[in-house]
């Protein structure tokens, strides 16, 4: 199949399935709750509800991923710069955002960041909702996650290579772009993928500020219903599946890195 | 966890006070915003069609209409809706707030809205009065005046908190809790809820209290208002239709 015909293909399938996959879900869970006793239109609202929430986690830990993932590049090149200017703030941001607990980050966020911003920006309050409050704190967090990993895997490159580049006159930025990234990207993704993994189960913790995604949706329908067994347990079986979707797809990717490899 | 909502209110406190809005700012914007818990049924919660309904549901837009503003409901967690008024993300709290001298120093209630107490729930044959409590381990939800009025009471042998009342209840049924003290309605929906009125029983009311409104510290304009509006509502009679649609009684302060 020629490329510019597989490209659209393979998007239509993927938003496809997005959306398919979280209608399912919905449907599957409204017969659950019906089996476990709920109400007709209880069991409805529930899994709905749920469905909506499963939707909302993922959206987030793939966009946060992303954002991460960027922030993760520059702060784990930058904390190996010689310029202390550079690799210093680095240094700051990965200590830290390592050192505090992701849960005071999400608070801190929503809680007084748009305060601390407010002389700078007057309407940080209203634009820090909760979705993008948690977006911030878990893009920051897992971006020093990746920082880490990204300049392990660059110290994994041997010298050598550095060596070879230089004594074909290329520059340090060219050389760092064009033959150490390269090669440290591929040694990096099986614990980038960890870590977007993690990500998904700790956005569970923006349910502190009452953003609507899976954990707090469940929790609604248990105040509600005083059902914590069935409801948790469905709770738990979607972050599975979701965390399942999300290996096999980078598990793919890692097959075609590796092959590409050799 | 508690330390660190405290760090922040104090945070927030310093910062924050300027952006309360008073009741002109309110009536030129035509909204007001309301805070709410959104998980305690049946005053706040969201039900089968996950509509945000309840009877301070009700409530809260009746006073809005009645002060002539369209309501923005805002739904947050508990144990941060007092923090977040002071910061001005909302114009006023309904959420179910007992009023305590520890609340009153951070934020100015209004008249109560309604009463209510805290019964013991047991199994039958269990602990039904506060004296039947003795060596008996007793569950309530954290942050609670349940929680302190629990405390209080002589003889117990442990009280666990928990973050929300279903979890205190399935203890209970799974045997790991003798009592679970809560408040009068939630305890009748959650066994009309899960029909349970087989299993458990209500005992008898441990304390009493009053729940009101809350406004930030000093926001004197939107605290008249609700006052008012409030006690117009108690007189022309639409108080006691909302109350009686909910609880089949008149639930105001006598």
């Amino acid at each position: 199949m020629p490329f510019w015909l597989r490209v659209p293909l393979v998007l239509a399938l993927l938003i496809g399935g997005y959306f398919g996959l979280f209608a399912l879900l919905g449907v599957v869970l409204e017969r659950y709750f019906l089996l476990t006793g709920f109400g007709p239109d209880r069991a409805a609202s529930a899994g709905a509800a749920m469905a909506l929430g499963a939707e909302i986690t993922l959206k987030l830990t793939l966009i946060s991923g992303l954002a991460g993932l960027v922030i993760g590049v520059f702060a784990g090149m930058f904390r190996l710069s010689r310029r202390a200017w550079v690799r210093l703030p680095a240094s700051f941001y990965i200590w830290v955002t390592r050192g505090t607990p992701l849960l005071v980050q999400i608070l801190f966020a929503y809680n007084a960041l748009p305060l601390l911003l407010k002389p700078l920006w007057p309407e940080a309050q209203q634009v820090l909702t909760p979705y993008w409050a948690a977006f911030i704190a878990l893009s920051f967090n897992v971006g020093a996650y990746n920082a880490e990993v990204v300049r392990a895997g660059i110290q994994a490159i041997p010298k050598g290579q550095w060596e070879a580049a230089w004594s074909l006159g290329l520059s340090p930025a060219d050389t760092m772009r064009f033959v150490i990234l390269p090669q440290a990207l591929r040694i990096v993704v099986p614990p980038l993928v960890n870590n977007v993994v993690a990500l998904l189960k700790d956005s569970s913790l923006a349910s502190v500020i009452a953003l609507t995604e899976l954990a707090l949706s469940g929790q609604r329908i248990i105040s509600a219903t005083f059902r914590p067994v069935e409801v948790y347990l469905a709770v738990a079986a979607i972050y599975l599946l979701l965390t399942t979707v999300l290996t096999s797809f980078t598990n793919l990717l890692e097959k075609r890195l590796q092959t590409a490899g050799r | 966890m508690k330390r660190v909502l405290l760090l922040l209110a104090v945070l927030g406190l310093a910062v924050a006070l300027a952006q309360v809005r008073s009741l002109d700012q309110i009536k030129r914007s035509g909204e007001i915003r309301i805070g709410t818990e959104g998980a305690f049924p049946p005053f706040n919660y969201f039900d089968e069609k996950n509509q945000l309904v309840g009877f301070e549901i009700d409530l809260g837009n009746a006073i809005a209409k009645r002060l002539g503003l369209k309501p923005v409901w805002i739904t947050q967690a508990f144990d941060s809706l007092l923090i977040q008024l002071n910061q001005g993300r909302f114009d006023f709290v309904i959420a179910s707030h007992g009023i305590t001298e520890e609340r009153a120093k951070a934020v100015d209630f209004t008249n109560p809205h309604y009463c209510t107490g805290g019964v013991i729930v047991s199994k039958k044959g269990g602990p039904k009065t506060a004296k039947d409590l003795q060596g008996k381990v007793v569950g309530v939800q954290i942050g609670t005046t349940y929680m302190e009025a629990a405390q209080k009471i002589p003889g117990i042998k442990q009280v666990r908190t928990y973050q929300k009342d279903p979890d205190a209840l399935q203890d209970l049924l799974s045997g790991r809790l003798d009592a679970w003290i809560t408040d009068r309605f939630v305890a009748k929906e959650a066994i009309k809820e899960r029909k349970l009125e087989n299993t458990l029983q209500v005992g008898e009311l441990v304390f009493q209290e009053k729940v009101a409104m809350a406004v930030a510290k000093g926001n004197k304009s939107v605290l008249q208002a609700l006052n008012q509006a409030l006690s117009d509502l108690m007189k022309d009679g639409t108080y006691a239709q909302i109350s009686k649609k909910w609880f089949g009684e008149d639930v105001r302060c006598k």
